[in-house]
């Protein structure tokens, strides 16, 4: 048990250190564009101050670990107790757009001993990490309560003007 | 209501003619060996019904792929959750919906759970079994897709599906056929691609792998947080084992979200075998045994004739 | 036509006029040897004739309107209950009831029991009809009926139960249309085709036997593919299709009792003294092969409910309607047929045979339908259902009494083919 923890945490610090060191940390005053839905959705426009503030500065409630804070989860601890901060915490960093991508598909399944192997995408990232906090302390949770649906997303998800027309009865021919 | 099993018969005890029914019993683990068992690296899901929100854009997704007909209600109004169908049970699968998200709302829970519905892709389907024009193909990639051209009709995959999938488009007058959810492998499976449902999920409700890999991850899942997940991989074994399987809330067991427990672990086709199995022994042994009977029983006239002959 | 007989009319029984020297018509033969102006005249005197024709003025409309709306508009369309009484009735309860051709044929031409001889063709008419009408009853349930032949010829799939009484049934309605060309034959004066099936008629009851054998006991076995939804008390893999076939025999006897009574009943001008006499002792000699059947049928019942330990079971309320189906379906007409045995009562037996009928009727709609889901929810049929069953049912009957009034059935024909 021992040596396999010792090997997920070589194995971690390497990711770390072979990471691209593309952008320094985005820790000043900004607001991002968070567009993983952009076909469907707006762009949602994302306050980090704000959120850093109200998670009263502890950037573990979202970051897990790639913030330097040491994470508080007692199953991250396990590997994560002494991580790094990430050079690039942001993230799309470690949570990919499409992670049915035939190579992300391959590295996932084929990387023996990899922990996270249903790491979630990036829409999906945004979407677990946001609603369960938005959810504890009253903030917005209603799709478009955070980014409103464009013209693509009425289409699909057959709302606004592409809404069916309320039939009188609606379970054509017989209950089913 | 207890569920009583089908093999505690014994202890029953009733003893005399049952020793036969016995035997019967016996044998029927023994073929158990030979089951199918599903092709090594076909693809499967693994639903995780913890992180489910209920949005249905899953509903959306499939639609749009399949090219169902508009739904009845925009895909974004969550009154559907509050609908019941006959009986008071909550919505299933149709011949415009091959997948469709339900709410439960279970007792000492805060939060409902949501269950999404969708052919689970049996290793060895009950509806391939009970096709008798084998319209149903399971694909090595680990879809259970049919040949509408072929359908006749009869129904008998609706009869025997365990899990209440198929539908059947009964509006139709010149081309109804049966209709369900294919793991979208014309257009995604096929390519390596996820079905349309996994892929459109906000929460990413859905893993996609090879079912192998999946079931490690699911019980790794479940041993690495035992206070959240309820120890039991639904669909691992059941039916002898689904492409699709699911995972749920500790505080929300499976039989408490509409999933049938008491389904068994092995495949339909087994509960028939028995049946099969005495169709070439009634085939070969009749027409001896009831000529033998003629014989028999028409001695006296042959007797008769032979000594009116002689 | 009562009253033509009692005025003196002599129905076709021959194939020459009597007191002529000339050949009765096909037309003729088909009028029963009456004018189109008398027949006409019975046709509207009989009071059953108006009551079909009430059963047409509302049942063609709507079986018509299945074919053209769909059966989404005919039946609930339930996803849950994809089989209806269409099935439930028309496959699952005529073609038990329809197992007396089978059983005739080895009685009389297997076993070598010419005393059965006068009630063979009934049965083998009443096997013939039962399975015609399944099928008929089939193509108005198939949402394609075009494709029937799909699983002969397109595409196969023969490990499927329904595969297996796809092909014993209609092979084994090839067989019982055989079994009654003589019949025909007679009627038509042909004599090759009557020598023929003559000099196969052992291979055909043997083929018969089977064929009932295995597509019997595969109505059952087509509900072992639902273990969850047919209650345990009606379900048992090992013993599903042995219940099936074991009670299709005294279905079988008991539906020929019934049918036969009618035939005496309605139909008397057209038996011949060869049937109306030796009825009664027929008619017990079926009584002592149903109430066999009977016994075996319970034992394997209850064999059934101790294989799976399901005695608990019997203190629920689906125990007590299964209790209720024994006892009215099983146990009463056990009695009754055992009363008229030993007190050699026909109409003890009679009456038995109506009881046994119903009690497989019950028992087929219990699988098929009434416990069907029993943890779900209780389906009721569409009334459009109910009328289109109704009607096609009446057909059944309809045809039933044609060839019973034409073909040698319930007499004997009188002189051979020259």
């Amino acid at each position: 048990m021992g040596n396999k923890k010792r090997k997920l945490l070589g194995l971690a610090l390497v990711a770390a250190m072979v990471s691209p060191w593309s952008l320094p940390g985005p820790a000043g005053a900004e607001v991002f564009d968070l567009d993983s839905m952009k076909n469907l959705y707006e762009k949602v426009s994302f306050d980090h101050d704000m959120h850093i503030e109200i998670t009263g500065q502890n950037c573990t409630e979202c970051h897990h670990h790639t913030a330097g804070t040491p994470p508080t989860d007692a199953l991250c601890v396990t590997c994560h107790a002494n991580s790094p901060e990430a050079a690039d915490p942001s993230c799309k960093s470690c949570h990919v757009k499409d992670v049915f991508d035939a190579e992300n598909m391959k590295k996932t399944w084929d990387t023996p001993l990899l922990h996270h192997r249903n790491k979630p995408s990036l829409k999906a990232a945004y979407h677990q990490n946001c609603l369960g906090c938005h959810e504890q302390n009253g903030a917005p949770t209603g799709c478009t309560d955070c980014h409103a649906m464009t013209d693509a997303g009425e289409k699909f998800y057959n709302a606004g003007k592409y809404a069916p027309e309320t039939k009188a009865e609606s379970h054509g021919g017989g209950h089913h | 209501m207890k569920k009583i099993n089908r093999r505690s018969f014994l202890k029953g005890g009733l003893a005399g003619g049952v020793a036969a029914a016995a035997a019967v019993g016996a044998a029927k683990n023994a073929d158990a060996a030979g089951d199918f068992g599903g092709y090594p690296d076909s693809m499967g899901v693994l639903v995780d019904l913890t992180k489910c929100i209920g949005c249905r854009t899953c509903e959306a997704a499939c639609n749009k792929e399949q090219s169902l007909p508009m739904p009845d209600k925009p895909f974004n109004d969550m009154s559907v959750h509050e609908e019941h169908r006959h009986g008071g049970l909550p919505r299933r699968t149709t011949e415009k919906a091959y997948t469709v998200v339900n709410k439960y709302e279970v007792e000492g829970r805060e939060h409902p759970l949501f269950r999404k519905v969708q052919c689970n892709h049996c290793q060895e389907p009950a509806c391939l079994t009970s096709c008798f024009v084998n319209a149903y193909t399971k694909t090595p990639e680990g879809a259970v897709i049919y040949d509408p051209k072929v359908c006749v009709g009869c129904r008998t995959c609706m009869i025997a599906c365990p899990f209440y999938i198929p539908a059947y488009s009964f509006s139709s007058v010149i081309n109804p056929v049966v209709k369900k959810c294919i793991m979208c492998y014309d257009t995604r499976l096929k390519f390596g691609r996820p079905p349309a449902c996994v892929e459109s999920c906000p929460q990413q409700v859905m893993t996609f792998g090879k079912r192998k890999d999946l079931v490690e991850l699911a019980h790794r899942t479940i041993e690495s947080r035992p206070e959240k997940y309820a120890d039991h991989v639904y669909g691992e074994n059941e039916v002898g084992g689904t492409s699709w399987m699911y995972l749920t809330s500790v505080d929300a067991p499976f039989e408490e979200i509409g999933f049938d427990v008491h389904i068994g672990k092995q495949p339909i086709i087994n509960y028939v075998k028995e049946f099969l199995a005495i169709v070439p022994m009634v085939l070969t042994i009749w027409p001896a045994l009831f000529t033998g009977f003629h014989l028999l029983a028409t001695r006296k006239d042959a007797q008769k004739n032979e000594e009116s002959a002689s | 036509m009562k009253t033509f007989v009692a005025q003196g009319l002599k129905p076709v029984d021959s194939l020459m006029k009597p007191g002529a020297n000339s050949e009765w018509t096909l037309k003729e033969k088909l009028l029963l040897g009456l004018s189109p102006g008398d027949y006409m005249k019975q046709l509207v005197r009989n009071p059953f004739n108006w009551i079909f024709a009430i059963i047409y003025a509302i049942g063609v409309p709507v079986l018509l309107g299945r074919f053209y709306y769909g059966l989404g508009w005919a039946t609930h369309g339930s996803y849950d209950y994809p089989w209806g009484l269409f099935l439930g009735w028309g496959l699952f309860c005529m073609v038990p009831l329809s197992a007396s051709g089978f059983m005739l044929g080895t009685t009389v031409e297997l076993f070598g029991r010419k005393d059965f001889k006068p009630i063979e063709r009934l049965g083998l008419l009443n096997g013939l009809l039962g399975y015609l009408f399944a099928v008929m009853f089939l193509q108005v349930d198939l949402g394609q009926p075009w494709r029937l032949i799909y699983p002969m010829f397109v595409s196969l799939g023969p490990a499927a139960v329904l595969f297996l009484v796809a092909w014993h049934v209609a092979t084994y309605l090839s067989v019982q249309v055989a079994e009654l060309v003589p019949a025909a034959s007679e009627m038509m004066g042909w004599k090759a085709p009557k020598k023929f099936v003559k000099s196969i008629v052992l291979g055909l009851t043997v083929a018969g036997v089977i064929l009932s054998t295995l597509h019997q006991g595969a109505l059952g076995a087509l509900f072992t593919y639902a273990p969850g939804k047919v209650h345990p008390l009606w379900y048992n893999y090992s013993f599903q299709w042995f219940h099936f076939f074991c009670s299709s025999i005294f279905a079988g006897l008991s539906m020929l009792i019934v049918v036969s009574t009618l035939s005496k009943w309605f139909l008397k001008w057209r038996c011949d003294a060869n049937f109306t006499k030796n009825l009664d002792r027929i008619t017990l000699g079926l009584s002592k092969g149903a109430s066999l059947a009977l016994i075996t049928y319970l034992i394997i019942k209850l064999t059934a409910i101790a294989h799976d330990n399901e005695w608990g079971l019997l203190f629920t309320g689906w125990g007590q309607w299964y209790i209720f189906e024994i006892c009215f379906g099983v146990l009463l007409p056990l009695f009754l047929y055992t009363v008229a045995i030993r007190n050699q009562s026909a109409r003890i037996a009679r009456f038995a045979a109506l009881i046994a009928v119903l009690g497989i009727l019950l028992n087929r709609l219990n699988t098929a339908l009434i416990t069907f889901n029993w943890q779900l929810y209780q389906e009721i049929p569409h009334w459009r259902e109910v009328v289109i069953t109704i009607t096609i049912y009446a057909t059944y009957i309809l045809v039933y009494r044609a060839c019973l009034c034409r073909l040698p059935i319930l007499f004997t024909w009188k002189g051979d083919a020259k």
